[in-house]
């Protein structure tokens, strides 16, 4: 069952069959919670959008074109969940970053490095506007193309490529400097 | 130097945000989570399975057919017009303008056609 396609998984879950459904969750759950955290930052809200996302994209399954892959089409619903969801709770992210985790903090302890540097990476990832983080996210972690990326988030291709740009940009020079301190 | 084209996929800052984002709880805890509101959805009816959809055609289809059957029947009834007997198809019909409009040499003016509409009601 692990390696049947998403169509016919698909194909099935309208069909009635649960168990396909359950295969389709765990096959795009990681990808799916990963993209609502690179929207939302809170790792909780993020499986709740990315909750929303899935029995969202169920009551549409009747929409999915079957000949069109099937991840790009379920990452624009679980987009869109983790966008509104950030929308009714703007006011809780719009808290202020620490400025140590911004750069200029301690020499880190070498145990909680690489924790540290999620953190900045999430830190910084919420610096960048929403469209951005995302368009890095789907291109650099999930290995979309960007013509895939641009049906996601409805924007031209161009805009991906430029999103994309722009966002690695600043995340590299974040990369590079806390390279820098902990060498 | 690194490529800063966006073409190409940066394997070190893919690997970094990977790990930032990584959910933080397991993902058979967050499938089974999915599950059960899946079966929820399901007993309070609010996920449209193929049987509720095939139950809402048949009837949507009888319904328009119906439908359709009743406006052609309507439809013909108002535009039918009302027969007429032989005799009058056949009367004759008088008046100056509708001979002036038969017998002038040069084709009528508006007001003569007009004058021989009229003359017939």
């Amino acid at each position: 069952m692990g390696s049947e396609d998403d169509a016919a998984l698909v194909a099935r879950t309208v069909a009635g069959d649960s168990a396909a459904f359950g295969v389709l969750v765990d096959r795009y759950a990681g990808q799916a919670r990963r993209v609502a955290r690179a929207v939302l930052g809170d790792p909780d809200d993020a499986d709740d959008a990315a909750q929303d996302g899935f029995l969202s994209a169920l009551v549409k399954l009747g929409q999915y074109d079957a000949r069109r892959p099937f991840g790009p089409w379920l990452m624009r619903i679980v987009a869109n969940a983790a966008t509104d969801r950030r929308r009714r709770r703007n006011v809780r992210r719009s808290e202020p970053l620490d400025p140590s985790l911004v750069g200029g903090g301690p020499r880190p302890d070498a145990v909680a490095v690489q924790s540290e540097l999620g953190e900045r990476l999430r830190s910084a990832l919420q610096e960048l506007p929403e469209r951005r983080r995302t368009a890095v996210v789907l291109f650099d972690v999930e290995g979309y193309s960007h013509a895939e990326i641009a049906r996601i988030l409805g924007i031209p291709e161009g805009t991906v490529r430029s999103e994309v740009f722009h966002g690695r940009r600043r995340l590299r020079t974040l990369l590079a400097d806390w390279k820098e301190q902990v060498r | 130097m690194k490529d800063m084209s966006s073409d190409f996929r940066d394997p070190e800052l893919a690997a970094a945000l990977r790990s930032a984002l990584e959910p933080r709880g397991d993902q058979a805890a967050f499938v089974a989570r999915v599950m059960a509101q899946y079966d929820h959805a399901l007993d309070r009816g609010t996920v449209p399975t193929l049987d509720v959809l095939a139950s809402w055609f048949r009837p949507g289809i009888a319904a328009a057919a119906a439908a359709l059957i009743a406006g052609f029947l309507l439809g013909r009834a108002i535009l039918t017009p009302a027969p007429a007997s032989f005799d009058t198809a056949l009367a004759p019909i008088e008046g100056q303008g509708l001979a002036a409009l038969v017998t002038a040499p040069d084709p009528p003016d508006a007001s003569v056609v007009f004058a021989s509409l009229v003359e017939q009601r």
